[in-house]
């Protein structure tokens, strides 16, 4: 027992001591260095979640909402711009990324556990997971959206007359992209209800 | 003597003559502006749909006081395309069904009668089996005072609800119908329709729920195909007068809306009419003017 908290004392101990060995400028620069290669590997490990190829490596993302989302304009349009998963799901700041990170790792509980690890079960938990989602952009006013879209830089001249109209009215309400755009890559889910209008 | 007496005749000639041609429709119909109305097929989109926000977001706007042709009227045949493809809101789409049907309407009065006349070019058949064997085609129009809740904004969609005849599990027996409809309060669409088959006309409405006859307001309907062009001219009393008969006045605005059966089909497998404005005398989207 003595011994062990010697034992532990001492490895403090000699790390909380200068170092004799080397200078001061050799641990410097090996801790500059290496700062930058460890933030950047943490940084591109991070990037490596945020591809459109590791989310779909899971079939719960492959065979449900990445079908959809095919279908739709964020995925193939004129112009070839493509918003992929974490365009939309993932903040692109640093902090609400991080915090977004860390929340999602509940989520490899829910594939560990299986919980919509068949196309009935993603049904069955999918309005519940969609007002998730809905609720995340409702309080960040669509921030991700709106990294893309803007109200200044829309051209009401090029929209359709349904557009212009829905865009009039939500500029006057101070409505929030989301508020209307459910749906806009993936199916709606069964069951809504008017509550989750608006 | 003689020449008073040819006077008197003279004057009782114009006079004949001039009884006569107040009540005919017009004799050149070329010389009366046409709007062009394009009709859709509509798939399975009742008020109830309409007024959903999670299945429909314009049912936002709507709230707002805006018209269904406020927002759609440059895109119509594209919604009609979606719907008789099976692409959206159609569980049992028809192969080869028409997506839409731009119609000339026209429209004039002679302080009697009101003349509609509908214009339009076949589509190419679908070649599905005949729902309405006896009918290749049936047009009917809808008149509304006013009185009817949102009807100035949603046309003949007031009367068109999911648990009505051909809508997807509905009752075979439920018509169409007002929610809250009677004749009394004068919460009704009078409605007017031809069929192709016998070229028979029938005057009804629909309230509480859809009578076929009855009314006194329709004088005759006139309907014929020419090469591939449909035409259909109705004549009707401008003070109605029937069961359901609205009494159209000069100066007055109504809620007016359409549909055509085309390709033999039958119940809610028709194109229609967003909700327009028939005025008589006055400003609307239609105008039916004195001549």
């Amino acid at each position: 027992m003595t011994d062990q908290s010697n034992e532990k004392s001492g490895f403090l101990a000699r790390l909380r001591k200068p170092s004799a060995k080397y200078s001061l400028l050799t641990l410097l620069v090996v801790g500059f260095f290496s700062g930058i290669f460890f933030w950047g590997g943490f940084n591109t490990a991070m990037e490596a979640t945020n591809t459109l190829e590791f989310c779909i490596s899971c079939h719960e993302m492959k065979d449900n909402v990445y079908q959809e989302y095919k279908q739709t304009i964020h995925y193939s349009n004129r112009t070839g711009v493509r918003a992929v998963c974490s365009d939309c799901h993932v903040p692109k700041d640093w902090t609400h990324k991080m915090i977004r990170k860390i929340q999602a790792s509940k989520e490899v509980w829910g594939k560990i556990t299986g919980v919509i690890d068949t196309k009935e079960k993603f049904e069955e938990h999918r309005l519940r997971l969609a007002r998730n989602e809905w609720a995340r952009m409702k309080a960040s006013d669509s921030r991700e959206c709106r990294n893309c879209h803007s109200f200044d830089g829309m051209n009401p001249e090029a929209q359709a007359k349904r557009a212009q109209k829905s865009h009039s009215f939500a500029i006057e309400d101070n409505m929030t992209c989301i508020d209307c755009h459910k749906g806009i890559a993936h199916n709606k889910p069964e069951g809504m209800t008017e509550e989750d209008e608006g | 003597m003689s020449m008073k007496f040819s006077a008197i005749a003279l004057g009782a000639m114009l006079a004949l003559g001039a009884g006569a041609a107040s009540a005919a429709a017009p004799a050149d119909w070329s010389k009366v502006a046409a709007k062009k109305i394009t009709v859709f097929y509509p798939g399975v989109s009742p008020i109830e749909w309409i007024t959903k926000g999670s299945d429909h977001g314009g049912a936002r706007l709507l709230k707002k006081g805006e018209t269904c042709v406020g927002c759609h009227e440059e895109e119509l045949a594209d919604m009609g395309q979606k719907m008789a493809s099976g692409s959206k809101i159609e569980p049992t789409p028809i192969a080869g069904k028409a997506p839409a049907i731009p119609v000339n309407v026209q429209a004039a009065h002679d302080g009697e009668n009101l003349y509609l006349r509908f214009s339009w070019k076949e589509p190419k058949a679908s070649g599905s089996a005949k729902m309405d064997a006896d009918n290749q085609v049936k047009i009917a129009f809808m008149l509304e005072a006013n009185k009817v809740e949102r009807a100035d904004q949603s046309g003949c969609w007031e009367t068109c609800h999911g648990d009505a005849r051909t809508m997807p599990g509905a009752d075979d027996k439920k018509t169409k119908y007002v929610k809250g409809g009677d004749l009394a309060s004068g919460k009704f669409y009078d409605l007017i329709q031809w069929r192709s088959g016998k070229g028979e006309a029938h005057d009804g409405y629909v309230a509480d729920k859809r009578v076929e006859d009855g009314g006194k307001g329709l004088v005759k309907a006139e309907g014929k195909k020419d090469g591939d062009t449909w035409t259909v001219v109705f004549t009707r009393k401008l003070a109605g007068g029937g069961e359901g008969d609205i009494a159209l006045a000069t100066g007055k605005t109504y809620n007016f809306g359409f549909a055509v059966h085309d390709d033999h089909a039958k119940g809610r497998f028709h194109q229609v009419s967003m909700g327009y404005t028939l005025g008589i005398d006055a400003k609307a989207d239609i105008v039916a003017a004195k001549q």
